[in-house]
């Protein structure tokens, strides 16, 4: 039993002295994590909040697509990436495979359809009124989008959190498109898996309680702010 | 604006909430329409406000069908007025905003309309933080703002206490004088429709009644 108490106090000292190695694996976690969750959300929300208020055939099948889609395997979102940009692949010339930017590509498409979906649900109970008022005062499609927007914004700013922690707490897309290559697609799980496997518990308890940290962070923050509205 | 309806029918599942058979409501005028609860006097005012499409039978706006031009031309103050997160000065600059006026022009509007209302004092308040009374104030400045020619009111003071009232239907009627506007008001008030109103519709169970 000791050697957990002991996988604590290391991971603690490797923490509060700053380890090199495992902040640079914190800010690229960060930093691939943060720009998917950005780009998936400059799409997905507008997609989502449009296609909530508007009427169309089958919108009952396509709601329940929707919401099988969000829960889609990180794994399965990794494979079809690693294929798509693999050497013989249809992107392979773009020689993406085991970058940074495929990490990227990977964690966007994996919370794209969890912040459509989001959106979409979001838009579907409560952009209707509020769809109904701008039209009433004379908004286009346009400026009546981005009023749900800004009506419903606390409620989509919890979406982007959520999407945010999906991309940082997956493991299996960019451990496929990444591969884990020491000082170069190394990120905080990747790295757990690895020295998990290889026994070295104090590094890896020192990311776990890092990543554990970093969603405290973000959903305090979204907290506060919801308060304030 | 003057409103033409033919043969409207409206039915929620089994039940027939609307049965029109031939309605004209004048250019210029204040119509009000009475009729106890579920009459379908606030589905008859979604219908005008084009805000619902699933019926049969035609409504003609000055002989036209509906186009987003008709409905920049008209607005419509729900019976539960929804009033934006922002303060009230912006929400009552909606209207004017999404019409590209410039800043200027909106601030003279706006405080315009805050002084006939006399809400000059919750210019800086959160509109969805406001009471049921303030909402309604709020929502017929709103309304009003950009003079429509057409303005459909959903039982706009239903929750103004009695003194007040009186301010409301001034500025009504003083939107109807002064920029020709034509006015269709829902209420429960029938003095309310006296003063207001040039003719008064009785609907009943979806029907017009005489
Ligand atoms: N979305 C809906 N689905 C089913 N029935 C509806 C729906 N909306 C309204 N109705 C029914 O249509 C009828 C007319 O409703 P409407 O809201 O037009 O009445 P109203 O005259 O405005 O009543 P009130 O004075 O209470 O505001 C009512 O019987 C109501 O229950
Ligand atoms: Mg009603």
């Amino acid at each position: 039993m000791d050697y957990i108490l002991d996988g604590f106090k290391q991971a603690i000292n490797l923490i509060i002295s700053f380890n090199k190695e495992i902040f640079d694996i914190v800010f690229l976690s960060l930093f691939v994590s943060t720009t998917a969750t950005v780009l998936a959300s400059m799409i997905s929300i507008p997609l989502g909040i449009s296609f909530g208020i508007k009427k169309f055939r089958g919108k009952r099948l396509f709601s329940r697509i929707t919401y099988t889609m969000m829960s889609i395997p990180s794994v399965v979102v990794g494979l079809l990436v690693a294929i798509t940009l693999s050497r013989r692949g249809p992107f392979g010339r773009l020689e993406l495979l085991y970058t940074t930017k495929a990490m990227i590509i990977a964690q966007t498409f994996l919370v794209m359809p969890l912040s459509f979906g989001l959106s979409f649900g979001l838009s579907k109970s409560r952009g209707k009124e509020i769809q109904k008022v701008a039209i009433t005062l004379g908004a286009n499609k346009y400026q009546s989008i981005m009023l749900i927007i800004r009506e419903l914004k606390v409620d989509i700013l919890v979406n982007v959190a959520t999407s945010f922690s999906r991309a940082i707490s997956e493991v299996g897309a960019v451990m496929i498109v990444g591969g884990n290559i020491k000082y170069h697609t190394r990120v905080i799980t990747t790295t757990i898996s690895m020295m998990n496997s290889m026994g070295d518990y104090p590094m890896a308890i020192a990311l776990g309680i890092i990543l554990l940290l970093i969603s405290f962070i973000v959903h305090s923050a979204i907290y506060s702010y919801s308060k304030e509205d | 604006m003057e409103i033409q309806i033919k043969n409207l029918a409206k039915t929620y599942g089994e039940k027939k909430v609307l049965d029109i058979e031939s309605l004209n409501l004048e250019r210029e005028k204040i119509t009000g329409i009475i009729g106890p609860n579920g009459s379908g006097k606030s589905t008859l005012l979604n219908i005008i406000a084009g805000l619902d499409d699933k019926y049969d039978g035609q409504v003609l706006y000055n002989g036209e069908l509906i186009d987003s031009d008709i409905r920049k031309k008209m607005t419509l103050v729900f019976q539960k007025a929804y009033l934006f997160k922002r303060t009230v000065y912006k929400n009552i600059a909606y209207p004017l905003e999404v019409r590209g006026v410039k800043e200027e022009k909106i601030k003279q509007k706006v405080l315009e309309l805050l002084k006939i209302l006399e809400i000059e004092d919750l210019k800086m308040k959160i509109g969805s933080k406001l009471s049921g009374g303030e909402t309604q104030k709020v929502a017929l400045a709103r309304g009003l703002v950009f003079n429509p020619e057409l303005l459909l009111l959903d039982e706009p003071t239903s929750n103004i206490d009695p003194e007040y009232i009186e301010h409301m239907e001034k500025a009504i009627l003083k939107y109807n004088k002064e920029n020709k506007g034509t006015v269709i008001i829902v209420t429960h008030n029938i003095n309310q429709a006296k003063r207001l109103c040039d003719n008064i519709i009785k609907l009943e169970r979806g029907r017009v009644i005489n």
